[in-house]
Parts: structure tokens; sequence; C-alpha cells
């Protein structure tokens, strides 16, 4: 049983198409990235999973339960939307505590005492959340979802507002509870740079619909292996060489980056060819590799293509 | 049951911490009921104790009315419109346990302050009148029994209505309620005259009134929906 699963779900919104047959699945344990761009229908989609809307067609379940009509079923999972859920004029303390009790935890203190430590609150656990900065009010939501031990997790943005340790120790966070816990976690987010790093899968949506479903290693790994980074003896390369390799009929484009050049081969280019017409021409060549794109690079071809499509 | 009485105790808290709303609840509880009360022991001609029993059963109800408006815009509205409410809706509690939690412990508050005012009003009546007062037990009947169920009705109709209307209709239902208050004022005062006092069909009718606004507010609660609420957050 998949811990995830979109079956054809479509959504509209006056009339206004959000969600197209959207179809995807997410296995326990991973962690799921889910990316498009503002208004694309990324939260609509938590929402629909969550049972706090309904969908139009098609189905969404979680633990393959619908969120909706199931109670019972929302015990098990967590939630952390971009507003953290606090009351304000109630201290760090009362409000994981009162959580604890509406998940039906007899005695929530050890586990809000555990948790307030494990984010470097503890010394706060008094103090109204209201006194607390944007950073502390979204650790602080992370415990609060994962109070419960649930087994899965959706988080909405969980990085925004968070500087860059912060972030770390979000990220670091999530790996921990997906490695060592298993739980699945669903990501909402808009920091690609995040998600690469974290994220086992990703599924781009754009247009209404699911432009690419992927492993993260497998969307990069397909988007740029027609480029190669090259360095060459004697440090940096002069405008001659760029000249030089620009010539080479396997070579569509070359620029300088960093010491070296980045080559962007032709359709039919390939690398060994590339490298042996250069040793050929008499260059000595320090370094060579082969370039993965990043997922900003995927995230942006899918999201326009996706567009254009709609 | 718990998880209700959990909402209940957190929206209580919520209440009585919210120091505007205390502030404005605590000036308008003593405020408007204790000048009326003098005026209306200083044009009074039978006998105080029947006059200020009628009064403060009419006045005692709209301040319910009032308190329950008053404290349920942080427990609901507000919850609404940061987004709160959207973790709480995942919680593992049903719509209808979230509305009945948060009215029981808005009601709460809002019938301490009732009580609160009326306490001080038959203090300051007792402090000011040149004659002895009497207070009829029927009285009694109404602060225990009548005024828990309009604070809840007023908090559970308001509450539902927040949860159901999006946020510029919200603005709206603040200058309705307004309006209706000022109808209240009259309206109860002129079928419950101080000289008449507090009377046994006045408190049937009461609490019929109330148990059935009371119902009306449980019954749209019922028909709320989470997707209703959701989409009319932004």
């Amino acid at each position: 049983m998949h811990a995830i699963r979109a079956e054809n779900l479509s959504k509209s919104f006056d009339g206004r198409v959000v969600l197209d047959n959207v179809s995807f699945s997410v296995e326990k344990g991973d962690i799921f990235g889910y990316l498009g761009p503002n208004g694309a229908g990324k939260t609509t989609t938590i929402n629909l999973f969550l049972g706090l809307l309904t969908p139009d067609g098609g189905t969404a379940t979680v633990n393959g339960a619908d969120l909706g009509s199931d109670d019972e079923a929302r015990r098990r999972i967590g939630v952390l939307f971009e507003n953290n859920g606090f009351s304000e004029r109630q201290s760090a303390y009362e409000n994981l505590r009162y959580y604890g009790r509406l998940y039906g935890m007899e005695d929530p203190d050890s586990r809000v005492d555990e948790l307030l430590g494990m984010i470097g609150l503890n010394d706060r656990a008094a103090d109204p959340v209201g006194t607390f900065s944007t950073g502390m009010k979204r650790k602080l939501g992370i415990a609060r979802a994962i109070l419960h031990k649930p087994d899965l997790l959706f988080l909405d943005e969980p990085s925004s507002g968070l500087d860059p340790d912060a972030q770390r120790m979000v990220r670091d966070l999530i790996l921990s509870l997906a490695s060592s816990g298993g739980m699945t976690v669903f990501i909402n987010s808009h920091h690609l740079d995040e998600v690469q790093r974290i994220c086992s899968r990703v599924a781009i949506l754009a247009g209404g619909q699911i432009q690419a479903e992927d492993s993260v290693a497998r969307l990069t790994a397909s988007g740029k292996e027609r480029t190669v980074w090259i360095a060459f003896e004697g440090g940096n390369a002069s405008e001659h060489v760029i000249l030089a390799v620009q010539n080479l009929p396997m070579v569509e484009r070359a620029e300088r980056e960093g010491e070296g050049i980045i080559c962007t081969l032709t359709g039919e280019g390939r690398v060994p060819d590339l490298i042996s017409a250069l040793v050929a021409a008499g260059f000595r060549i320090e370094e060579a590799k082969k370039q993965s794109a990043n997922l900003e690079e995927i995230y942006l071809r899918y999201v326009h293509s996706g567009e254009e499509a709609s | 049951m718990n998880e209700l009485l959990t909402i209940a105790r957190k929206e209580f808290f919520q209440a009585i911490t919210n120091k505007g709303v205390l502030i404005a609840a605590f000036i308008f509880a003593v405020w408007f009921p204790v000048f009326t009360t003098l005026g209306i022991l200083a044009g009074i001609s039978g006998d105080p104790g029947t006059a200020l029993a009628g009064h403060l059963a009419s006045i005692s109800v709209m301040l319910a009315i009032f308190m329950g408006y008053l404290f349920s815009s942080d427990a609901f509205f507000r919850e609404k419109k940061d987004g709160t409410i959207l973790t709480l809706l995942c919680a593992p509690v049903s719509l209808r346990q979230i509305w009945e939690g948060k009215v029981l412990g808005v009601a709460t508050a809002a019938y301490g302050m009732t009580l609160l005012s009326v306490l001080i009003t038959v203090a300051v009546a007792f402090a000011f009148s040149p004659v002895g007062i009497t207070l009829p037990w029927l009285l009694l009947v109404h602060l225990v029994l009548i005024l828990p169920i309009y604070a809840a009705a007023s908090a559970g109709i308001i509450g539902s209505a927040q949860l159901y209307l999006g946020m510029r209709e919200n603005q709206f239902l603040g200058m309705g309620f307004v309006f209706l208050f000022i109808f209240l004022i009259f309206g109860l005062q002129a079928f419950i005259s101080p000289e008449g006092g507090v009377t046994i069909q006045n408190e049937l009718f009461f609490f019929v009134l109330g148990f059935v606004l009371l119902l009306l507010g449980r019954r749209w609660a019922g028909r709320l929906s989470k997707e209703r609420i959701v989409r009319t957050i932004a």
C-alpha cells in the first residue's frame, strides 16, 4: 500500500481548473518534494489529501484512508502549514501540550520536554509563542507536527522564514525522521536547493498537471548529459583556448567557468569524442567533469513547458 | 469528550487572557448596566426589588449575548483569519467537536463576565437605593439557567457565522450585530418592563427562545464543511 496516493485528482475553483487528473504516489519512508510555481495547486493538493477540500474527481488517500471522513486516520498524520497553528498568548509548552491532548496523548509532558530540548527551546518553554522569532515558531511548529509520533508528515514550506542555521537544523531533522523513524514526509516547497538535498523523489506540478515525477538523482542526471566542465594544465583557459574548443565540430558552445570552461555538446556530440579531439589538438587536460543539472534548471524547464501547454 | 474539554479549556484561557477584549468587556459590563440601573431606580414608583429584577433580567440577557459575541472573535474569527484553524481541522476531532469545544470555552468566559456585571450592578443598586431591596428568587433561576444558554447561543451562532462567511462578510456581520444589539436593548425592555418584574412566563419564554437559538447555532455548525471554512479564509 502506498503511503500517499492521488488518482486522477481534479479540482476547480469557480470554473478555474487547478488540478486536472493528477496522479502520483509516495512510498512509505520516502521524502517527497512537491514543487510548482505559486498558484499551481500545491496547497490545494495538500488540502485534498488532508480532507480539508473535497475533490471534484478522483481520489486522494493517505495510508489508504480518506482523511476527510476518517478522524482516526488523522491521528497518524502530522501537519505543518505556513501558519504554524499556535495560540500566540499561550506558552510553547502549553501549545504543545494542547495538541498532545487533542491527539489523544494521555501524558504528553515528557514528550513535550523531549521535543523542546531537541529544538533548543527548553529555556523558552514558559514564554508566550507571540514573543518568538519566525524561526523559533517554525521549529516549534515542526515539534508540534511530530509530537504524537505520526508515521506521515505533511510540511508546507518548512524552511520559510528560517535563517541558514535553522534551515540546516530543519533539513537534518527531516532526514533523521525519515531515516531513523521510517517516517514518510511530503514537502511542499519553493526552496529547490533544500528539496534537492533532502528529497528522494519529487513531482513538479504546473498547468494543473504533473509535469515530471521521479527520483531527484534521475531527474537531474537526465537534464544535462550534454554538458562537461574541463580544466586545462596551467590554470585559467585563455580566449584562444575557448575559441579553439568552440570550433570543434561536436561543441555547440564553450564559455569560461571558474578555472576551466563549460562545453555544451551538440546533439550528436559525446564526451569521449570531445576529450580525444582536445588531446589530438595538443591540449593537456587537467580535469574533466560531466555536469549534472541542478533541480532548479529541471524545475524551470518543466514549469515553462507545463504552463505553455496549458 | 476529552478532546472537547481540551478545546474548551484552551478557548476559555484565550478569552480571559485577551487584555483588549477583557477591558472592552469589563467597561461594557460595568458602565452600561450600572448607569441604566441607577436611572431605573431613580424613576421607579413601585417596589424597587421588582423593578431591579425586571431590569436585570432583560439587561443581563443582552449582556450575555454581547459577551458571547465579544469573546467569540478570538476563538473563531481570528483563528480563521490567521489560518490557525487549518491545523485544528487536521487534528483527529470532528468539526462538531471543535465547534462545541470552542462554544463551551467562550460561553464560560462570557457567562462569567455577565455574572460579574450582574453582581456589580446589584451591589451598586443596593448601595445607592434609598430603600431596602429584596430580589425575587426567580432572578436566581434566571442567572443560573437562562444566562448560560444565551451566552452559548450567542457564541454558537456567531461562531458558526464566522466560520461560514468570508472575511469581508464577517466585517458586515460585526456591524450587523451592533444594530441587533441596539434593537435588543429596546425590544427586551419593551418585553419586560421593570415594573412588571421577572415572571415565570418571561423566564419560560427566555428559556425556549434561548434553547432554540442554541440549537440553531448547533444545526448551522453541523451543516458546515471543512471545505467551506478553508475556501472562505482568503
